[in-house]
């Protein structure tokens, strides 16, 4: 008897959720589609984000078997070539946000606890395999926060790869142990008896440099002021469900249209946690604080992939040991202990481009860049350029007040 | 046009002009600061370092008079070549360099993985171009002055892999066969066989295998100070992503670890500025002509020259 209520409330509480979920993606959308900037370019686009970023989905499209990952260390061109879709797992929305939230510590990553609430929505039917790399605590514990969520049985019961992360990049011994989980990592992936050529390989690099070029013009034409940050944003947001091929080619086409922002304000650049679709909480707060934001280095948005692989090398250990090394030292996530010249990234960002002000995104939770965020703020400070650091979640309950801080920001980015 | 294209067009060009040229009427003189063979039948000029033994060797046996002053004069050229293009002449003009550049590109094909040498094995055999610089200064006078064989008189050529290789391009094959005037040339060609050999196999298996103990290299970086050519880094605008280490032909972790000081031009550095094109930071590295900014790297530059890479 008990349990059948149990059962019961569960449904109404899973229903509402998922009427909340929908509602805010269709609010979310219909207010990108309404937009003055919005051309037909931008259709497939919405159209991913329209039809579910899940790793099934991804699997109707692609037709290949999915890897889901969390953070950015794991080579996508490695997976790829083993004939896998590499499918990196988000969820921005503050419904499946709340449905995981029981059980869960009060101050778990947003983001994983959207993730989690979806899963328990969606009754996964995939059987892929999750590949996590030890970047943060919350990441660690994710297989843990799945199984106290009733979305999995034991945490051993989850297929996982484990990918040590050493989070010394600049050490040589680091680097050795990094590319040697690369390799482990390769047999994981080769584990059913497929084989990864070296041909494909370097097709995969191909393709996924491809990709980092056409991300690298939508880049360029942020930073010149014919891109908004929203449609930059919901194009990377979208890159993992479908195939690198079709999104670059989508990505190109886009790029060659004609495009002209609705708002144009002052340039700001964005840093600290990703920022995931439907979430738009932030980028829209920024618009109508009369702020333009031309530059990110969110792991969500301009760092969703490290760059295209480039070596000297083209053989087989050559390419595995050059993607291993970009997706190491060329990532600049603050679980990295020696990360000091991820300040460099973004003045470099910023150079030429004629902003003087840094918005630092913190979502609650997110511990690694809310510590980041206090020394990135004296560098800037000493540089003389402006910081604001603004510190959420997921819910709206803070808007108004982030809005009038953001206007404040505005105010002295002027003044300046 | 990208700057690979420019390089690969120069190193055609340079292969060209110095390996046949000399048919043609060219004569660059006796100053090059590359591997251009006098060797080869009618090349377009002649290493410098054939030169230095001769002079060194003509210099210290005459003394004065007008040896001596040729001999200046053409050390005057090497050191106003050297200051104009520094290390472009290895980079980007070298012949030998771009035979060595053939064998990367046919291992690259083949799919076979280059070696790896060690940073601390590779600062060892370095110094090795630096004991070969003093061979050539110490070897001729000896000669000349009658202390040793008058073979020896240029005991570089006579060891010198490109001595042996690079008349292969012109249809020239004796260098390659054993010498049996005396014990001297016997053990002079036996000594080049054997280094040809390792060369070659080096090169394979190594970029620029040989310009780790290019004797040539180490004398334009002694002339480093003069040169108005030169790599350099901003260290604050690097992001550390090391695409810098990974594209050197030399296998160079300065640039990659250089955190302070702009100065990124090491004594093995060939200035090929592959690091600088394949940079994904704006303004980081750099190639410049005395204060003029030739080329910076820019991630949009990094993105485009990739395409076809």
């Amino acid at each position: 008897m008990t349990s059948g209520v149990t059962n019961a409330r569960n449904e109404r509480i899973f229903k509402k959720t998922s009427d909340q979920i929908s509602s805010e993606t269709a609010r979310v959308l219909e207010t990108l589609r309404s937009r003055a900037d919005y051309t037909r370019e931008f259709d497939y686009f919405l159209e991913l984000a329209e039809s579910g970023m899940t790793p099934e989905a991804a699997e109707t499209r692609t037709g290949l078997t999915t890897i889901k990952l969390l953070c950015v260390q794991a080579p996508l061109e490695l997976i790829h070539a083993a004939g896998f879709h590499p499918f990196k797992v988000f969820c921005g929305s503050n419904a499946a946000c709340n449905l995981a939230s029981r059980g869960l510590p009060a101050l778990a990553c947003p983001m994983l606890r959207s993730v989690i609430g979806a899963a328990k929505l969606a009754q996964s039917s995939s059987e892929s395999p999750w590949v996590l790399p030890t970047t943060c605590d919350w990441v660690v514990k994710f297989p843990e926060m799945l199984a106290i969520s009733d979305v999995a049985g034991e945490p051993d019961s989850i297929r996982v790869h484990w990918l040590e992360l050493p989070h010394l990049k600049d050490r040589d011994d680091g680097q050795r142990r990094w590319i040697e989980e690369i390799y482990n990592f390769k047999k994981f992936l080769t584990s059913d008896g497929r084989r990864i050529k070296r041909a494909a390989l370097a097709e995969s690099v191909a393709i996924y440099r491809r990709a980092w070029q056409a991300l690298v013009r939508l880049s360029d034409l942020r930073r010149e002021g014919r891109l908004s940050s929203i449609w930059f944003m919901l194009m990377t947001g979208v890159f993992f469900c479908d195939s690198p091929q079709n999104w670059t080619t989508a990505a190109e086409r886009a790029a060659n249209s004609q495009m002209t922002p609705a708002l144009r304000g002052a340039k700001v650049f964005l840093a600290g946690s990703p920022i995931f679709f439907p979430n738009f909480k932030i980028p829209f707060l920024l618009e109508e604080a009369g702020l333009e934001v031309v530059s990110d280095d969110l792991c969500s948005s301009e760092r969703i992939f490290p760059g295209s692989v480039a070596c000297g090398d083209e053989s087989e250990f050559g390419l595995m040991s050059a993607m291993s090394q970009s997706y190491h030292q060329g990532c600049v996530c603050p679980t990295f202990i020696d990360n000091d010249r991820r300040i460099n990234n973004i003045l470099g960002r910023m150079k030429g481009a004629g902003f003087k002000g840094v918005v630092f995104h913190v979502l609650k939770g997110c511990h690694p860049y809310d510590l980041e965020s206090f020394g990135i703020e004296t560098k800037l400070k000493d540089r003389g350029l402006k910081f604001i650091r603004l510190e959420t979640d997921y819910s709206g309950e803070d808007s108004r007040n982030l809005n009038t801080r953001l206007e404040a920001f505005r105010q002295t980015i002027r003044e300046d | 046009m990208k700057v690979r294209n420019i390089r690969s067009v120069t190193q055609h060009l340079g292969f060209l002009i110095l390996m046949y040229g000399g048919r043609f009427g060219v004569r660059l003189g006796s100053a090059l600061p590359c591997f251009a063979c006098p060797f080869v039948p009618g090349c377009g000029g002649y290493c410098y370092l054939m030169g230095l033994q001769g002079y060194i060797g003509f210099g210290m046996g005459a003394l004065t008079g007008v040896g001596l002053m040729t001999a200046l004069s053409w050390f005057a050229l090497f050191v106003f070549l050297v200051a104009m293009l520094g290390k472009l002449w290895c980079g980007w003009i070298c012949p030998f360099g771009l035979v060595q550049d053939w064998l990367s590109a046919l291992r690259g094909k083949l799919g076979v993985r280059e070696r790896q040498i060690t940073q601390r094995m590779k600062r060892r055999m370095a110094m090795v171009k630096y004991g070969l610089l003093a061979y050539i200064a110490i070897l001729p006078p000896l000669a000349t002055l009658g202390f040793l064989h008058e073979d020896f008189y240029l005991p570089f050529c006579d060891i010198c892999p490109g001595k042996s290789l690079l008349p292969l391009f012109a249809g020239e094959t004796r260098y390659l066969a054993l010498n049996f005037d005396n014990g001297v040339s016997l053990g002079f060609s036996i000594a080049l066989l054997v280094i040809t050999g390792i060369m070659l196999v080096g090169m394979f298996f190594k970029d620029r295998f040989f310009c780790i103990f290019c004797p040539l290299l180490a004398l334009i970086h002694i002339l480093k100070p003069l040169t108005a050519l030169r790599l350099f880094k901003l260290p604050e605008a690097c992001t550390g992503c090391g695409t810098c280490r990974r594209v050197c032909p030399m296998d160079i972790e300065d640039v990659y670890r250089q955190r302070t000081s702009p100065d990124v031009q090491t004594d093995e550095c060939l200035d090929c500025a592959k690091c600088a094109e394949s940079c994904p930071a704006d303004g980081a590295i750099g190639l410049k002509f005395l204060k003029f900014k030739l080329f910076l790297s820019s991630r949009s530059y990094a993105a485009d020259s990739r395409k076809k890479s």
